[in-house]
């Protein structure tokens, strides 16, 4: 009898533990800035000296794409992100909480902050006057010459895509730059390597084309590392640049179908 | 069929008349070129054969003999070794498989089970076997050193070497020196303390342990502040070289720790970062060449000893050649450790040079910071632990060079057993300015570079130079490549399609040479038609 109850307790405590959530225990002003210090060394480079984004993903949107629970932000600081450039830190398990707590205090800051604009106009301004649907993919429908936005507002914050508007050269992802070849044949083509090796490269070429060259066939091989997006500075209102943000950032990663 | 059973068991027992493999056959391992007894081929690092049936006027005939695939899909680090017909080569993480050399069809398998989570740094690697005897001898990535078998791979003894829990694994190819089992450790990310033994080949009973970060009243603790000794690094995870004649067992070290902060560890960290010489019996350090003093970007010195003997200004001299991981290459007295020569042989950006003891005069601002600082050459070195060789007819040294940078940064560095002890995480490879790769070959009484063949990524394969005047090396583009070894002209090239992180070898198959490389998964050889 003593042993069943024992079992039971044992299953009780276990069904507890399962269904209560990880709560970061350590989120003091004290543990944010220790969280700030090691974000700044070890996070920075990638997702920005203020979580903004950059080669990484902004983290000021307070929801993440590989999950936003507290224990999700545990296991994805502490073991990286497999599958993605996002490594493990090896820090201490209160290190890694005071970077979520940091992390965390990114996001509430964001939430304070209003990005303002009509997103409904955004969109029409997006589709109609800015043109960017020629080259740009959201939702499967586009080009491919830009980047796809389906989700571009959980990943970028608004000041990096109000900057990507008005200067689109300032930050090009090394995934755009433009392989301009020749061929001993006489050919010219240019697009996106996909891949190179010291014999051959793969390009995604302005036509939508997959092609591959053997390098030994070219006479000319150079790399464009400035933007085929035109600059909308003068062409779009400050209204208008504000209301193409607005409807961007309310472009969302969908959280997947259970 | 009844003809042709015979005629294969004759085969075999053929190959078992030969004999086992005894020590005085290792220390003669350059007249046997029908085996690759050892890591390089040889005691002195060579990785270097005196076959000639594949030469330059034919690579371009090779043809896939065999392949064999490993049922793992973790990076292959293991140089196989071939003994009187039987290739032994170890799997990620520790396994051993023995094949036939002339169809790649398996002997037999031992399967290490791991017991629980271990700390390997960069992979649940193996870099290979040693075999003595009728035993092969594999290490493990839970730090023990196991004896097999050679006929069945049943375990005859299995020694723990260290503690898994505290970040030790045995990642290395133990190296046969008379009748030991030489093995090092790995760690040096873990602040482990670090180590080289020597085990009886007979029994697994250590003979001897030679602390690599000295002990309290041992010279050069003084080299590390307060307790910092403790947590020091400096493993010994790449195979070392062995000189007979002066009894010297010649090892690199690799970085202190942790690697990226090295405030917790004032002083010049010794022995990390060095070639020891030890003597073979006792384990007792002769003496030792530091080639970066408190290193703070992780620069092992972790290169496979190079040991020539050569005349140096005029005089017969025991010399060995060392590119080292910091982009210096280094000619040292291998006799006493006296520093001859020393010159970049890639790009660097951290020192001025090197005064006349060999010690680098740092440039400023080179130290990992905060915000972080672009060094030449980046974290992965200029080369690494991939092998080098020397050929004795083109009396060049080949070696796989990195052109590339990293961002240095600087963070905390708090020991806790067991977790990563590197004060920080550096950005190894610039995304917008990756770097590029090359096999190099050297001068090596100069350091003058003689010719590059160039690769678009960064290659972490070894080379293996042959008396047919060729050097084979890999890509992790997927390709296996054969060059000219005067000219390093291409000559042959195929496309495997994985990543080689090993080197190849050499070695002959009723009167065929073969030459092995893996790939991905893949054991691949090949011959001429």
């Amino acid at each position: 009898m003593g042993k069943h109850l024992a079992l039971i307790s044992l299953w009780a405590g276990l069904a507890a533990a399962q269904t209560e959530p990880v709560k970061n225990p350590h989120t003091s002003p004290q543990d944010v800035a220790a969280g700030a210090k090691i974000f700044r060394s070890h996070c920075a480079e990638c997702h920005g000296l203020n979580g903004e984004g950059g080669r990484g993903p902004a983290l000021t949107g307070g929801e993440f794409f590989h999950g936003s629970s507290d224990a999700d932000l545990m296991r994805n600081i502490s073991r990286g992100i497999p599958g993605t450039e996002m490594p493990g830190v090896f820090f201490s398990e209160t290190q890694v909480w005071q970077i979520a707590a940091y992390v965390r205090s990114l996001s509430e800051r964001a939430a304070r902050e209003t990005v303002g604009g009509d997103a409904r106009r955004g969109e029409q301004l997006y589709r109609s006057k800015g043109g960017c649907a020629a080259c740009h993919m959201v939702g499967g429908e586009g080009g491919r010459q830009g980047p796809d936005l389906s989700a571009i507002g959980s990943r970028r914050s608004a000041a990096h895509l109000r900057k990507s508007i008005l200067e689109p050269g300032a930050l090009v992802e090394v995934e755009y730059w433009v392989a301009k070849v020749k061929t001993r044949d006489g050919k010219s083509l240019s697009g996106f390597v996909l891949n190179e090796d010291t014999h051959s490269i793969q390009l995604l070429d302005s036509q939508d084309r997959l092609v591959s060259l053997q390098k030994a066939g070219l006479s000319e091989l150079s790399i464009d590392k400035s933007s085929r997006m035109p600059s909308f500075q003068g062409v779009l209102s400050e209204q208008e640049v504000t209301d193409i943000v607005a409807y961007l950032k309310s472009l969302r990663r969908q959280r997947r179908s259970e | 069929m009844m003809t042709m059973r015979f005629w294969t068991l004759g085969l075999s027992l053929a190959a078992a008349a030969s004999g086992q493999l005894t020590y005085e056959r290792l220390l003669k391992a350059d007249g046997e070129p029908d085996n690759w007894l050892t890591y390089s081929g040889n005691y002195r690092g060579w990785r270097n054969s005196r076959l000639d049936q594949v030469n330059r006027s034919n690579v371009k005939d090779l043809k896939l003999a065999w392949v064999y695939q490993m049922p793992v899909t973790m990076k292959i680090e293991s140089t196989p070794l071939v003994v009187d017909g039987v290739m032994y080569v170890s799997e990620p993480p520790s396994n051993v498989v023995a094949l036939d050399t002339a169809t790649g069809r398996q002997f037999w398998r031992y399967r290490r089970s791991i017991p629980g989570p271990v700390n390997v740094c960069c992979g649940q690697v193996n870099r290979g076997v040693a075999v003595l005897g009728d035993r092969v001898y594999v290490g493990t990535v839970d730090a023990h050193l196991v004896a097999l078998d050679a006929k069945t791979g049943r375990v005859v003894w299995d020694v723990t070497v260290a503690d898994p829990r505290t970040g030790h694994s045995v990642t290395v190819a133990p190296l046969i020196v008379k009748d030991m089992v030489i093995v090092g450790i790995a760690g040096g990310e873990y602040g482990i303390r670090g180590f080289l033994d020597a085990y009886d080949a007979r029994t697994g009973k250590l003979r001897w342990r030679a602390w690599m970060v000295p002990g309290p009243g041992e010279p050069g603790n003084e080299t590390w502040s307060g307790e910092s000794w403790k947590t020091g690094g400096a493993p010994t995870w790449v195979t070392g070289s062995y000189d007979p004649d002066l009894n010297l067992i010649i090892w690199g070290t690799g970085n202190p720790s942790p690697d990226w902060n090295g405030d917790v560890r004032l002083g010049d960290n010794l022995y990390s970062d060095c070639a020891v010489a030890l003597d073979a019996d006792t384990g007792k350090m002769k003496w030792h060449f530091q080639f970066v003093p408190h290193d703070v970007h992780d620069w092992d010195a972790v290169q496979v000893p190079v040991l020539v003997d050569a005349e140096w200004k005029g005089t017969p001299r025991k010399l060995l050649f060392w590119a080292h991981r910091s982009g210096f290459y280094y000619v040292l007295d291998r006799q006493t450790g006296e520093f001859l020569l020393g010159k970049p042989f890639a790009r660097q950006t951290w020192a001025k040079g090197l005064d006349d003891k060999g010690r680098p005069i740092r440039n400023p601002g080179i130290d990992p910071s905060e915000e972080g600082v672009i060094v030449w050459p980046g974290v992965q070195g200029a080369t690494n632990w991939y092998s080098p060789s020397y050929s004795p007819l083109t009396k060049l040294f080949y070696l796989t060079a990195w052109e590339n940078g990293s961002l240095y940064r600087k963070g905390a560095a708090v020991y806790v057993p067991g977790n990563r002890y590197i004060g920080s995480v550096p950005l190894i490879d610039l995304k917008e300015d990756p770097g590029w790769g090359a096999v190099r070959a050297l001068n090596p009484l100069t350091g003058e570079k003689v010719w590059d063949y160039k690769l678009h990524t960064k290659p972490w394969s070894g080379v293996m130079s042959t008396a047919g005047n060729l050097v084979f090396g890999g890509s992790m583009e997927g390709h296996f490549y054969a060059l000219d070894a005067e000219s390093g002209k291409e000559l042959w090239r195929v496309r495997l399609g994985g990543e080689m992180a090993t080197a190849p070898i050499t070695y002959r198959v009723n009167g065929k040479q073969m030459v092995t490389m893996s790939a991905g998964s893949g054991v691949f050889t090949f011959s001429l038609p």
